[in-house]
This record gives C-alpha cells, sequence and structure tokens, in this order.
C-alpha cells in the first residue's frame, strides 16, 4: 500500500467534557475520493475542520504525504496542500471568475508596473481558462462577475479554486464541505463529475455530505462516523445502503466494535 | 484495499466529456444593455442633466467657464466622496471624514502661522490624516463596530481641531494660494486658466482608479469589501486590508481638508458634518452598496458632478438654492427605485435565460 496523502491517527477533540472525536483514524490515498458520513453532530465539521487546521486536535498525530505535521492555523494545512472548499463557497461576489481563481496568487506585470504592484490581468485570464480547461469545466468567460453566475457554476468556481491550489504543490489534499447542498439534481451531476475528474488527476479527496447518492455516485470509500466515533470503514463498492444507513443513524453497531470497547 | 479502490475508480470515471468552452456571448442583448443600465445609468443621467440644463439654461449654461465653474464646485465633495467611497468599497463606514479633514487642516494652518515652511505644513495634515486612518482601523479590526468607532473619533478629532487652534481660526494662510483659487493654465484673455482643486481631484481620482482597478493591492482591497472572510481563507491578511482602508479614507479626507483651508485661506477647526452627508450622497447616487465590494471611482466623481451640476442649472435660473438639494435627495430616491427595477429585471432574465449550467453542463 502507497504512502497515503493524508493519515489521521487516534484522533480525540474534547471540548470541555464532551468528546466530539474519539481515536478516529482516517487516511485517505493520492487519487481516491473518501466519503465522510455521518448525523448531525457525529464530528464530521469537527474532523474536517481538523485536518483543515481550523481545530487543533487534542490528541493524535496528522501525517501529509508519510510526513508528521501540526497545524496551527489553516494557513499551515495549506502551505502543507490541503485546500478546504467551505459550504458558503468563499467566493468575492462583486469580482469576476479570474480574480476570484487567483485571488492571492495573483500574477504581476513583469518589468517596472509589476514592481508596483500592477497585475497581469490577460495572464491570469488566460491561465484561468486554461485550468478551467483542464478540468473541463469552463462555462462562462472569465470576465463575469461571480454574483452573475448559476449555484453550479459557483460550485464549480469554488472547486477549481481549490484544485488549482492543491495541483500546484503536485498531489494535493481537497476537503469539500457539503459540495452539493444547494444544487439541483443536473448540477450535482455536473459537479460529481468534477470531483471525479479532479480524482483521476491524482488529489486526494475528503466530501462531508449528507447526500447519501452522491457519496455512492462519487466515492471510493466510506468512512462513518457515530457520536465522534468511526463506526465503519469500507469500499463504497459492494456497500449496502441500508447498512450505511444503519451505522449513520446508529442502529447498526459498529465495524470495529469489539468486547468491553 | 488498493485493487478494490483501482476497480472502483475504474468504474466511476470519468463523468460526462467536457463541455465545449463558450465564446462569451452568451449573455443576451437585453441583459447586456440593463447592466450597462445598472452599471453606468449614472453617466447617462449626467447627460441628460446636461443636455436639458444646457436648454433651459441657455445661453449661460454650456460654456466653458460654467464648467469650470461645477468643476470646481464639485471639486471638495468629490475629495470627501472618493474617501468615503474607497472606505465603503473596502467594507467600512469612515464617519471621522469631517474631523480628520478640520485636524488636518488645523495642524498645517498652525505650522503655517508659526513660521514653518508649507511643504512642511501640508506633509504634516496628510500625515494627519493617515494617523487617524490607521487609530480608526486598529481599533475596528478588534471587533469593533466601525461606525461607531468612527463616530467616536470624530468627537475627539472635532475637540483636537478646537484645542490646536485654541478656540479661534488660522487665517490668512495665503501661502496655499497656489493650491486654491489660482488658475493654471489660461491662455491670454480668452481663457483664464483651470482651478487648481480641479487639477488635485484629477489626480486623486485617476491615481485612484488605476489603484483599485489595476493593482494586486487595490484589487484586494475591493475584495475585503465584498468577502472578507473569504480574503482570508484565500490566505491574505484581511484585516490589513481593512486598515488600509481606513488610512486611504483619512488621507483623503486630509487631503480635502487641506484644499478647502487652501480655497478659503483660512483654517477652520469646525467639523461640518455637512461634508460627511455631501459625500454620502454623491457615493449613494453612484450605486456604491454600503455593503461593500462593489462601486467605482469614475462613478463617485459623476456622482458629485450631478450635485454641483444641479444647483448650478437651478442658481443660473434664479430657483431658490433649497430647491436643489430637493432635486438631489429626490433624484437619490429615485436613483435607488430605478437600481431596484434594473437589478429585479437583470436575475429575472438571467434565470429566464438559462444561463444556469442545466443545458451547458458545468
Amino acid at each position: 500500500m502507497s504512502t497515503p496523502a493524508l493519515e489521521l491517527t487516534g484522533i480525540e477533540m474534547h471540548y470541555g467534557f464532551v468528546r466530539a472525536l474519539d481515536g478516529i483514524d482516517i487516511h485517505v490515498q493520492p487519487g481516491e475520493v473518501v466519503g465522510l458520513l455521518g448525523d448531525n453532530g457525529a464530528g464530521k465539521s469537527t474532523l474536517l475542520k481538523v485536518m483543515s487546521g481550523a481545530h487543533r486536535p487534542s490528541q493524535g498525530t496528522i501525517r501529509v504525504r508519510g510526513e508528521e505535521q501540526s497545524f496551527h492555523a489553516p494557513s499551515d494545512a495549506a502551505d502543507a496542500g490541503i485546500q478546504m472548499v467551505y459550504q458558503d463557497l468563499s467566493l468575492v461576489e462583486p469580482q469576476d471568475i479570474a480574480t476570484n481563481l487567483n485571488l492571492g496568487q495573483e500574477t504581476l506585470r513583469r518589468g517596472p508596473l509589476g514592481w508596483l504592484g500592477f497585475v497581469d490581468r490577460k495572464a491570469m485570464r488566460r491561465s484561468s481558462e486554461k485550468e478551467l480547461d483542464r478540468l473541463g469545466v469552463r462555462t462562462a468567460p472569465m470576465t463575469r462577475p461571480v454574483e452573475m453566475l448559476s449555484g453550479g457554476q459557483r460550485q464549480v468556481v469554488a472547486l477549481a479554486r481549490s484544485a488549482i491550489r492543491v495541483n500546484g504543490e503536485s498531489q494535493g489534499i481537497l476537503l469539500l464541505d457539503e459540495p452539493t447542498a444547494a444544487l439541483g439534481y443536473e448540477q450535482t451531476k455536473n459537479v460529481e463529475s468534477l470531483i471525479r475528474r479532479m480524482a483521476d488527476q491524482g488529489i486526494a479527496i475528503v466530501v462531508v455530505t449528507h447526500d447519501l447518492p452522491l457519496c455512492f455516485e462519487v466515492t471510493d470509500r466510506l468512512v462513518i462516523l457515530n457520536r465522534g466515533k468511526k463506526v465503519a470503514d469500507l469500499p463504497t463498492a459492494g456497500a449496502d445502503r441500508d447498512h450505511v444507513v444503519g451505522w449513520i443513524t446508529g442502529s447498526r453497531a459498529s465495524m470495529f466494535e469489539t468486547a468491553g470497547a | 484495499m488498493t485493487n478494490t479502490e483501482a476497480a472502483v475508480a475504474g468504474a466511476n470515471s470519468p463523468g460526462p466529456a467536457p463541455a465545449p468552452a463558450p465564446s462569451g456571448q452568451d449573455m443576451p442583448r437585453a441583459i447586456s444593455v440593463l447592466v450597462f443600465l445598472r452599471d453606468r445609468g449614472i453617466f447617462v443621467l449626467w447627460g441628460l442633466l446636461i443636455a436639458v440644463f444646457a436648454f433651459w439654461c441657455s445661453p449661460y449654461f454650456f460654456k466653458v467657464d460654467n464648467a469650470l465653474l461645477i468643476a470646481n464646485a464639485a471639486a471638495l465633495t468629490a475629495l470627501f466622496a472618493a474617501g468615503v467611497g474607497i472606505g465603503i468599497m473596502t467594507g467600512v463606514l469612515d464617519l471621522s471624514l469631517p474631523g480628520t479633514a478640520a485636524v488636518a487642516s488645523c495642524v498645517c494652518g498652525w505650522l503655517l502661522t508659526h513660521g514653518h515652511a508649507t511643504w512642511l505644513g501640508l506633509a504634516a495634515g496628510l500625515a494627519a490624516g493617515v494617523v487617524v486612518g490607521l487609530v480608526n482601523g486598529l481599533i475596528t479590526i478588534r471587533g469593533f463596530n466601525p461606525i461607531i468607532v468612527t463616530i467616536g473619533t470624530l468627537s475627539v478629532l472635532s475637540g483636537l481641531a478646537a484645542v490646536i487652534a485654541g478656540g479661534y481660526t488660522f487665517p490668512g494662510l495665503n501661502q496655499l494660494e497656489f493650491m486654491g483659487t489660482h488658475r493654471y493654465l489660461a491662455v491670454g484673455d480668452s481663457f483664464s486658466g483651470i482651478p487648481a482643486p480641479v487639477f488635485i481631484v484629477a489626480a486623486v481620482f485617476v491615481v485612484g482608479t488605476v489603484f483599485l482597478t489595476r493593482t494586486r493591492d487595490g484589487i484586494r482591497l475591493m475584495a475585503v469589501g465584498g468577502n472578507a472572510e473569504a480574503v482570508r481563507r484565500a490566505g491574505i491578511h484581511a484585516d490589513r486590508y481593512k486598515v488600509l482602508g481606513f488610512v486611504l479614507s483619512g488621507l483623503l479626507a486630509s487631503l480635502g481638508g487641506l484644499v478647502s483651508t487652501a480655497v478659503v485661506t483660512e483654517a477652520n477647526p469646525n467639523a461640518s458634518p455637512q461634508i460627511i452627508f455631501n459625500a454620502l450622497t454623491a457615493v449613494a447616487l453612484a450605486g456604491v452598496a454600503l455593503t461593500g465590494g462593489r462601486g467605482s471611482l469614475p462613478r463617485v466623481l459623476v456622482g458629485a458632478l450631478i450635485l454641483a451640476t444641479i444647483s448650478n442649472g437651478l442658481t443660473i435660473r434664479g430657483i431658490q438654492p433649497y430647491w436643489a438639494t430637493v432635486c438631489t435627495g429626490a433624484l437619490l430616491l429615485g436613483s435607488l427605485l430605478l437600481e431596484r427595477v434594473l437589478q429585479t429585471a437583470v436575475s429575472e432574465r438571467l434565470m429566464a435565460a438559462n444561463l444556469s449550467v442545466h443545458e451547458k453542463k458545468v
């Protein structure tokens, strides 16, 4: 088995006396899509925040491509090649697609104008077009403000922005929080195929979602949490939908249940 | 496990083929027109006003001299409007502008009357604006409401200005005449020249527009106004840009204060709230949303010009000046209404035209 892109072992998270995460082990291989499932309050979001560096676990280790890391802030995780796509997408609505894709890593012009901080809008537009073409998701001109895009297009821009960022430094890791929560059927399908294409390019992806059909469509492996514990970790192919629902609701006993645990 | 993963990946990949890249002409004409009206409507409005006054107030209105009169009258409002506008675009409403202007002009006045060089007085005045902006910004990023903070600093500053001036004013600052009433580029007797404030306003708006639309820091500044959290998540220190917004706003306010001092050759510690309301009217006319992240400086300039044009035209017709403010207010309300109507029309048409992904494939 090759080195996982992201590996968390023995993650514990306490809020006062509340144990939000209890000894979680989870890993993602490059090019693999892992669906993180669980009912409300199961600890999905907390785990995602641990992965993205927003929270520090009370205990446990995080390894990125085999190297142990400790994240103090989301920027540390970003430096390690982990990008999170938030549920609210975090796009700047009045700005156009190219600006949003390049925010924080703008291309400056060459020569003296560049020293003065002038950006090269044309180059940014071209590179954005290239990146979106590579992902196969170019639908609107790069100069269109995000506020004039549909929900699906916005989701795609947000996904593509993170994909571009993690692709810069070899095989990155993408964390997606409810990527289809606000989308219709067809838009969901399109986002699904984009997730698959990103995985095919070697990006490791963790998807948190309530959308079971999405999970079965797009993921390679399912990890199910219940009350802060991992209750199931199994390949999506061959997983029984009723069993999955059972694990989510807690009516089915954990895969890892051992005597006395 | 690796085998199963590979098999699953194979079974699921890849989805539909990438959609063909659109040419960019996928927006129907009606929407383009509406968007144009929404974003450039204020220029059209100004053009209409000029046309109406040109006939109604013929032959006095449509003259070069009158145009300069309007430009000069709009200059001060435009400077303060630029300050308020940049603040609002960055997502902060800076109400301390009149105080900043008063302090800047009193600092400059004190230095000049105590025999210091003109450049030193001006530099100190501008520096005062920058310091006020820094203080406003550093307090606000601790999580306080910018409106309350700047109301507080407004009060502090107007008091400070009076302290500096010792309760009086600094009259007779004739050294500043070169940036006040002096006119440049005169051609013999036929053309009396362009007043200094017009040049200052032109420089401020050209530099400001280039900065906000062409440079990295300007674009980030606007982005912070649009969605500060998104900018922070993109790994940028959003707070620094908030402070920068306040600093620019303070700098422009102090510049406005210095120019008004130069025009009347007297530094007055009175922080007139009228300044901020005129500036806000111009900014609101320009359609700069108070929620931030939107708007452009050229539109703010035209907003200030519209205010000056109305009062000029009505004055020429001999109509009492009170009616000018009535007109401006009515125009502002009308433009709000129009913007709402246009915005609704645009979104409805966008929906109807199905610019969503339903047909186009993401």
